[in-house]
């Protein structure tokens, strides 16, 4: 250690190096989105339901629309009286159900004779005689011997979900009602973008007189509650999906057409544009080359976010009545059929309910969980 | 100041003629006049009724006849219900549901705002964490769902309230709950976030520099400004609670204008649904002007001639 000062050879090719992997834009906004539990999880929720509604229908015998007027109202578990070996259903309509072992709904047996003072009713099966004293409530089964029944609770095996009161399968129609859902959302949504984005860009990039009259009109359209502009656009056409798009996509582009036109406008100052013109690009190509790819993230926040709009404006037309149209499901159609009969079979309600309220919560907190990915400057 | 208000006035009589002219463009293309059934008409039965009701005039004298009429508040009679017009309509639901939705409207800003406030004065402790869950519930799930679920419970399961009607004070609360929900969700987040920001403001520092309590600083300067955007929401706020009002009206049997709206659409009455959409979108547009113009008052910073 002679000499403390002396000047350590240092490789300049190393001071250079980058020693952290290279990332773009992309796997960046990736590797934000996947440390966000909510984001992922709505995502794999998204994932899943997709499966749900568009392969499940290819693993059901049901169809959206089968009627089986025998098994009416059947819940989901059905509390089954088991008597001679053999297992039975009490329907509402006061009829006996019969339950395999494994808990298919099998055929019903309409009562033969009903002494309605005595209460009771007989049933004719197999040439044996069953008597249902209903003098009491639940109902109970009793044999020719005398022998009463045991009660036991299985799990419907033909209806998983249940059955609706037309009789027609609920996990069915839940398949083909989140497949209209999703659909509406996907294109809606991507209506509703390049409309919005094409309109906002020419608005924001052309600037003056135009973009004031733009701008006025998008105004004017904002300004009319969205919700009654869709009831009567709905009115006019038939009802059905197609109609929900095309009234769905007629109006909501303003907020899009907005975002797109502030971006663009703030923007269009900037010396790459300038170089862009300097060049000798026409404008159509500084607006879709240069221009609406640096505003790409503002645009894909305001579509995520428009997607639970749709969905919900899909459920409500539906619900009301006017959206898509019997014997079609939708989650919407569903929720409406289930409150006639809310009393006695609330698992009608329940299912489409939660579906839908799945699809809402998974694509709002991918939403969220984007914007905070794309711009981690909104983040709060 | 005023420069500003005629400006809106404006573009407010522009949106509304245009509101005006879509709908009877709408409606009046709509396939099969009023009077077409599944059963013939007598063609000379047809005609009277078509002269009676003056469609047999040149479409737009007819449109100018309906303009007018609006101008003078009549919007002409129903089509499905002989001897009833639009008005008696407007008159019969419209009470019902200006009142529902003020007793919503005042639940909304008596429960979100507390609820905003609380939320970002324990930022990033429990309380702050409850707050959001509840709001982010009650953002995503939709009314009718929250509506039906909470019927289920508490009218059928535990029998608290009513299943229908708005007849007792225990009747609105369902009704009230469902309809706000999505309102006072969105208010309380915005509430929460707006005051958040201002909390960070210099003038914050300086009013605790000199030395004022934290209530002081909270009450007298950072809840005046962040009260600025829930202010400008409420507009919308307005606009949704009117028009979630056809389904919740719907569920729970409540006889206001949004039941009346949703029938009309069902038994394609045009002259009341386009009665009823006029009507509806006099009002909203009305009450953003009245909003947007309280908002120029409580916020000096706006410049009013731009």
């Amino acid at each position: 250690m002679e000499n403390k000062w002396q000047r350590v050879n240092v490789d300049q090719s190393l001071k250079e190096k980058i020693y952290t992997k290279n990332r773009s834009f992309a796997s960046d906004v990736w590797y934000r989105f996947r440390h966000k539990f909510s984001a992922l999880a709505g995502l794999v929720c998204i994932l899943l339901m997709s499966l749900f509604a568009f392969v499940g229908p290819y693993f059901t015998e049901h169809t959206y629309d089968r009627q089986n007027l025998e098994h009416v109202n059947l819940p989901p578990f059905l509390s089954v009286q088991e008597i001679g070996g053999e297992s039975y259903y009490v329907t509402r309509g006061m009829k006996l159900l019969h339950i395999s072992p494994s808990g298919e709904a099998l055929k019903s047996v309409a009562a033969s004779a009903d002494d309605a003072i005595g209460r009771r009713m007989a049933f004719e099966v197999d040439g044996e005689e069953l008597i249902l004293d209903y003098g009491q409530m639940p109902a109970v089964l009793v044999d020719s011997a005398g022998n009463t029944a045991t009660k036991k609770t299985v799990w419907n095996a033909t209806y998983r979900l249940g059955s609706d009161m037309l009789g027609r399968d609920i996990m069915a129609r839940l398949m083909y009602g989140s497949r209209i859902s999703l659909i509406v959302a996907l294109v809606a949504t991507v209506i509703n973008m390049t409309i919005g984005i094409f309109y906002g860009g020419i608005s924001g990039y052309i600037g003056g007189m135009i973009d004031m009259i733009m701008m006025r009109i998008v105004d004017i359209i904002s300004t009319i509650p969205l919700t009654l502009y869709v009831i009567l656009i709905m009115v006019f056409l038939e009802s059905g999906l197609f109609s929900i798009i095309v009234a769905l996509s007629s109006v909501y582009w303003v907020t899009m057409a907005r975002v797109v036109r502030g971006q663009v406008f703030s923007i269009k100052q900037q010396e790459f544009v300038y170089a862009a013109r300097t060049i000798g690009s026409s404008g159509w190509t500084i607006l879709t080359r240069h221009l609406l790819p640096n505003v790409m993230g503002p645009i894909l926040v305001t579509a995520t976010m428009l997607i639970p709009s749709a969905i919900f404006m899909e459920a409500f037309l539906s619900f009301i009545g006017i959206g898509i149209a019997p014997p079609m499901a939708s989650l919407g159609t569903m929720c409406n059929d289930s409150i006639q009969t809310l009393k006695a079979s609330p698992y009608q309600l329940f299912f489409p309910a939660l579906v839908i309220c799945i699809i809402m919560f998974s694509f709002n907190y991918v939403g969220d969980g984007l914007r905070d990915a794309l711009d981690p400057k909104l983040k709060k | 100041m005023y420069r500003y208000l005629f400006k809106r006035l404006g573009i407010m009589l522009a949106t509304l003629f245009l509101i005006l002219l879509l709908t009877f463009i709408l409606m009046h293309s709509v396939e099969g006049g009023p009077f077409s059934r599944e059963k013939k008409l007598n063609p000379r039965v047809e005609e009277a009724l078509n002269e009676k009701y003056h469609l047999n005039d040149p479409m737009v004298k007819q449109f100018f006849d309906y303009v007018g009429g609006v101008i003078r508040f009549d919007f002409g009679p129903s089509f499905k219900y002989p001897g009833k017009t639009v008005n008696d309509f407007i008159q019969e639901g419209f009470p019902i549901s200006a009142k529902l939705g003020m007793v919503t409207m005042g639940f909304i800003l008596v429960s979100a705002i507390p609820l905003g406030i609380w939320a970002a004065l324990k930022n990033g402790r429990w309380q702050d964490a409850f707050v959001m869950t509840i709001a982010t519930l009650g953002v995503t799930i939709p009314s009718f769902v929250l509506a039906t679920v909470l019927m289920y419970f508490f009218s059928y399961k535990l029998e608290w309230t009513p299943v229908y009607g708005l007849d007792s004070p225990v009747g609105y609360i369902l009704p009230v709950l469902a309809l706000g929900g999505y309102s006072m969700s969105f208010i309380a987040r915005l509430m929460r976030s707006s005051l958040l920001e201002v909390m960070n403001q210099d003038y914050i520092r300086t009013a605790r520099a000199k030395g004022l309590s934290e209530s002081g600083v909270i009450l007298k300067h950072a809840l005046r400004n962040s009260l600025i955007p829930v202010v400008t929401i409420l507009g919308p706020t307005i606009a949704g609670l009117l028009t979630g009002s056809f389904v919740i009206e719907k569920i729970f049997a409540i006889p206001g204008m949004g039941v009346h709206f949703v029938d009309s659409v069902a038994q394609r009455d045009y002259t009341a649904i386009m009665g009823i959409t006029v009507f509806y979108a006099t009002f909203l547009i009305a009450m953003i002007l009245l909003v947007d113009l309280f908002y120029v008052v409580i916020d000096p910073r706006i410049q009013l001639d731009d």
